[in-house]
């Protein structure tokens, strides 16, 4: 069947036409309303590519029905950018090199903001850095993405 | 992903309701989804009709002097973050937290990783472990069955169509550890895992072990060997090797049975020293 969710998506409610109730989350953010910023990697929930917020904590968009959210706040990496968190976090990406081809930092970028929003900077590092093993990047050896994650606890902080 | 209706019960009645007008093929059950829809787009179930969970109120946790009542459909995350479970049933936290990543247990329930009942779970061990207790809802009511009861070798759950998992109650806090291992350490299936417990009020231990086809099972002779209180070092040896021995093994692309008892004896063995002068931690909530 097809309905309209509602949700909003970035603090707008968005105004769908009826989308079929097995569409992913994924799906309709990309190409129904073009945010692009939100990427596709493995479509099987290992990679961490398509992590958005769902009520401030991060999700698998690929394995979220877009019907499941009815009634939540999403937030893509598109909102979270105009948002204070959020502009630090990707501020500490930038300044240490954290990103190369970039197409796992708006997964890395959206995980991190819900640590921070759930926990603060509180908490060990150790744990911490295990929190975001769910993210794959094949290109920096993650090493400048810790240190990025920590620079980003420390300007939350 | 083949299209479906998704439908979204308010209550117990109203989604048990939903199940008796549908055929067991034609419908499936959402909790969090995150194993239920990667069958659905490889089409290996194709169901017409999906049932969600997710306005039941079965999202909760209760302590009730050392027992815990988990609700089926409380996202897995939520454990982790109780601080209570990490200090009193340690061998929880560590189960869950080897589950995927942040973001999946964020949607990943317990519930669902029990119905689902893959014999790679990292979560059944522990329960088994821990004398964990199932409380499926149907037609006729509710009833409580043991986790050991509930899994069956045929890689499903013994739970009749029209049934809903509603809780998973552990009966007391007890000194615990789950040890795994696997080629990557996130986001992989573990080659093996090992649960240990003991139950402080009594003093046996159970020895459980994972990712042996087709369901996880406990290690009765080498929960036997743990004669002493506290158990020697040449018992806790000894129970270690009994269980790389007497675990039934799969051969599969993840690891042979030879490394696979090997290391269920290294990991029983680590699990059973790290447990074995644990006092009861924190008082009860």
């Amino acid at each position: 069947m097809t309905t309209a969710p509602s949700f909003t998506v970035n603090a707008t409610s968005v105004d769908l036409s009826p989308i079929p109730e097995s569409e992913r989350l994924l799906d309709t953010l990309r190409w129904r309303l073009g945010l692009k910023g939100t990427k596709e990697g493995c479509r099987t929930g290992n990679c961490g590519a398509c992590t958005v917020l769902v009520d401030r904590a991060s999700v698998l968009s690929c394995l979220t029905l877009a019907h499941e959210v009815a009634g939540s706040e999403v937030t893509t990496i598109e909102g979270l950018a105009a948002e204070d968190v959020g502009a630090r976090i990707m501020q500490s990406f930038a300044d240490e090199g954290a990103s190369q081809c970039g197409y796992c930092t708006p997964g890395f970028v959206m995980a991190l903001a819900s640590l921070l929003h759930e926990r603060g900077a509180a908490g060990d590092l150790a744990g911490f850095e295990e929190d975001l093993q769910g993210n794959l990047c094949r290109c920096t050896g993650y090493v400048s993405i810790r240190r990025a994650a920590q620079r980003a606890r420390e300007a939350v902080r | 992903m083949a299209p479906f209706d998704l439908v979204h019960p308010r209550s117990t009645d109203e989604a048990l309701a939903e199940l008796r007008t549908a055929s067991p093929e034609g419908v499936a059950v959402l909790a969090g989804g995150t194993d239920l829809l990667l069958d659905i787009d490889r089409a290996r179930i194709a169901p017409r009709r999906v049932v969600s969970l997710r306005y039941l109120p079965w999202k909760f946790l209760e302590w009730s002097g050392d027992s815990l009542t988990i609700g089926s459909t409380l996202p897995l995350r939520a454990l982790e973050v109780e601080p209570r479970i990490r200090q009193r049933i340690p061998g929880l936290w560590e189960a869950v937290r080897a589950v995927g990543s942040v973001a999946l247990r964020h949607r990943a329930t317990l519930g669902g990783n029990l119905v689902r009942s893959a014999p790679t779970s990292d979560l059944s061990p522990i329960l088994l472990a821990l004398d964990a207790e199932v409380e499926v809802v149907g037609p006729h009511g509710s009833r409580w069955t043991p986790v050991d009861a509930f899994l069956s070798d045929s890689r499903r759950p013994r739970l009749a169509f029209g049934e809903l998992v509603r809780a998973v109650r552990i009966p007391e806090a007890r000194p615990s550890a789950y040890h795994w291992q696997r080629v990557r350490p996130v986001n992989d299936i573990s080659q093996v895992g090992v649960a240990v417990a003991r139950s402080p009020s009594e003093g046996y231990y159970r020895i459980a072990v994972g990712d042996v086809l087709p369901r996880p099972v406990r290690i009765l002779p080498a929960e036997e060997a743990l004669r002493s209180r506290p158990p020697t070092d040449d018992e806790v040896r000894s129970a270690a090797e009994l269980a790389g021995k007497l675990s039934p093994f799969a051969t599969d692309r993840r690891g042979t049975e030879e490394y696979r008892r090997h290391i269920v004896a290294v990991l029983a063995r680590r699990a059973l020293l790290a447990i074995r002068t644990a006092a009861p931690r924190g008082p009860a909530p």
